[in-house]
């Protein structure tokens, strides 16, 4: 199981243009919902939303990692958008958030191998030079490189 | 070097869980800090810290949202953060972590500790016992002292109707003693068969009280209780539309017919006899009969400090003083006392035979000592223990003999040296004085001739 098995064409964004948190998550949510990854986007979307409320998900360094684990979820995935220009996102760091990554999973999936690897993704987020090399990536190809290193 | 351990989690254990565990090991890596850390997300409990760990960590960092089992780091120096700092600023975490006073254990938190933790170990019929005796403590303790109250103004002045005197011996003798055996019944059928036990246990328990069974017969039905529900819980077995209806309606009512049947017909008249029969030989025990009672029940009390030996003397003369027998609690208590104070004694008598920590545990073992936790004595005899044990038992039998040969008692059930400052409430003062700082005494002595000496100092 790698990561790209879990994500696709339809739910990487380049240069996503998005004036707010929401309206991101709904264009990522949209691309994740054509990809087949969720069977309603309402209610994932809400899920999300209640994520964010609880504690914002902007882990610092201009990174945020939306996720929900909801019935609004089929099968595990994830989505991926370099914003054109930064958005607010409550960051702990308090700054704005340029590279999204948004998780979906589905209420009845503790253990599987989807998510083992979601968690290795989010290990190296904490990286600086991990980071950096996904700030820097300009294609869907470039993304595709870069995570397969993972 | 110091180790730091960390326990990381959150509601939906995908992202922050591990962020905040990579983020901290990275850190400690880079500050050179020897860490584990344990995930609890989606995929379970991960790397999960042992009591070795646990042991020998410096401070544990907490960073979670969710509960992780704090309980098992009692003790320990303890950092919680939010799980968002950690990922943050694992560094300055880290630093937080390391900068906490240390916490040393304590020869108290150690004796309370090892309390405890018997009690998690004992299993089958001893734990139903203790859990019916923990139970009963209480009121055993509430009552013993509120008679004792009431002999302050006098050992008869509870006779002269509207006193406080009389007030307080309703309270106690009336009321908390009527409770006693109930509560022990009650209780232990509760241990063994859960909340049906209960009521049949308490009943079964009043009845033993009603037809003179006491305190033998209170265990006997307890056992009943807690042994006939559980077979009903497991055998019986009704239609869906009826099942309600077994823990509400068929176990207190067929339980306790029962129990109370086997009661009244079957166990009440022989155990009372043998009560009877017992009460009579305490009641005209001679004086060398009763100190070789107190030398067992001492030496059992110093035997393993607060195990169930000691346990089985205490529970013992608990009942008897529940039955109107003072003198067998008098010795225990003060055999009780002996181990741990005989210890602090032998530290100032003979220093050269201690550690200098050892020297300062002794002054805490005092303490303890004076408050009738026999348990104060552990670190000692776990430190030493074919000296130390027959030291303590020797001179918690020599107190226990002599409290019971002068006639000494007590009219409550625990307290120390605090209850001998109640007037009237410890029968024969002066002598039980005499027995404590004997066994005191012989303890320290003995233990000054066989302790090996120190190579420091």
């Amino acid at each position: 199981m790698e990561l790209l098995d879990i994500i696709t064409d339809e739910t990487v964004f380049i240069g996503l243009e998005a004036s707010s948190q929401e309206e991101c998550l709904q264009a990522m949510a949209g691309g994740m919902e054509k990809a087949g990854i969720l069977s309603n986007k309402d209610v994932y979307i809400a899920a999300v939303a209640e994520r964010e409320h609880k504690g914002s998900t902007g882990i610092g360094f201009g990174v945020a990692i939306p996720h929900g684990k909801s019935s609004g979820v089929q099968t595990p995935g994830l989505a991926f958008a370099r914003l054109k220009s930064p958005v607010e996102w409550n960051s702990l760091d308090g700054k704005p958030v340029q590279l999204v990554f948004l998780i979906g999973v589905p209420e009845e999936a503790a253990g599987d191998a989807h998510i083992k690897i979601l968690i290795a993704l989010s290990r190296k987020l904490v990286h600086a030079e991990f980071r950096e090399k996904m700030l820097a990536v300009n294609s869907t190809a470039e993304l595709y490189q870069v995570l397969q290193a993972i | 070097m110091k180790k730091i351990l960390a326990v990381t989690a959150c509601p939906t254990g995908i992202a922050h869980t591990y962020m905040a565990a990579e983020a901290l090991g990275q850190a400690a890596v880079e500050k050179q800090v020897d860490i584990k850390i344990e995930t609890r997300g989606a995929v379970g409990v991960e790397n999960e810290l042992s009591e070795a760990d646990i042991a020998e960590a410096y401070a544990i960092i907490i960073a979670a949202e969710t509960d992780v089992g704090e309980a098992r780091f009692d003790g320990k120096a303890i950092l919680k953060v939010a799980i968002g700092e950690a990922i943050k600023d694992p560094g300055k975490v880290i630093d937080q972590a390391m900068a906490l006073p240390p916490t040393t254990p304590k020869v108290i938190d150690q004796a309370v500790k090892n309390r405890e933790e018997r009690s998690f170990q004992v299993t089958g019929p001893y734990k139903h016992l203790m859990t019916g005796v923990s139970y009963m403590l209480p009121i055993v303790v509430a009552g013993g002292l509120m008679i004792a109250v009431s002999f302050i103004f006098g050992i008869e002045a509870f006779k002269e109707q509207g006193t406080l005197a009389e007030a307080l011996m309703t309270i106690g003798g009336g009321s908390a003693f009527a409770l006693m055996v109930p509560m022990l019944a009650g209780f232990i059928a509760f241990s063994i068969a859960e909340k049906p036990g209960l009521a049949p246990g308490l009943i079964g328990g009043m009845l033993a009280t009603k037809t003179g069974a006491g305190f033998l017969g209170g265990i006997i039905a307890g056992f009943l209780a807690g042994y006939v529900v559980q077979f009903m819980k497991t055998y019986i077995k009704l239609p869906k539309n009826f099942a309600g209806l077994l823990p509400i309606l068929i176990i207190p009512f067929v339980g306790s017919a029962v129990v109370g049947l086997l009661m009244i017909y079957v166990v009440g008249t022989p155990v009372k006899a043998i009560m009877d029969g017992f009460s009579g030989w305490l009641a005209n025990l001679g004086a060398g009969n009763a100190a070789l009672l107190g030398l067992v029940l001492g030496a059992m009390m110093a035997f393993d400090m607060g195990g169930p030996v000691n346990k089985a003397a205490y529970t013992f003369a608990i009942g008897l003083l529940g039955t109107g027998f003072y003198g067998p609690i008098a010795a225990v208590m003060a055999a009780g006392m002996t181990p741990p104070l005989g210890i602090w004694l032998a530290t100032l008598l003979a220093p050269r035979k201690f550690s200098a920590e050892e020297r300062e545990a002794g002054k805490a073992a005092g303490v303890l000592g004076i408050s009738f936790i026999t348990e104060g004595a552990i670190p000692f005899a776990a430190a030493d223990p074919f000296r130390v044990i027959p030291s303590i038992m020797i001179g918690s039998a020599v107190t226990g003999a002599l409290s019971m040969a002068f006639g000494a008692t007590l009219r409550a059930p625990h307290g120390g040296i605090f209850v001998l400052m109640i007037p009237n409430a410890v029968g024969n003062l002066g002598m039980y004085v005499i027995s404590l700082i004997a066994g005191t005494v012989v303890t320290a002595l003995i233990l000054s001739v066989v302790k090996k000496k120190k190579a420091e100092v």
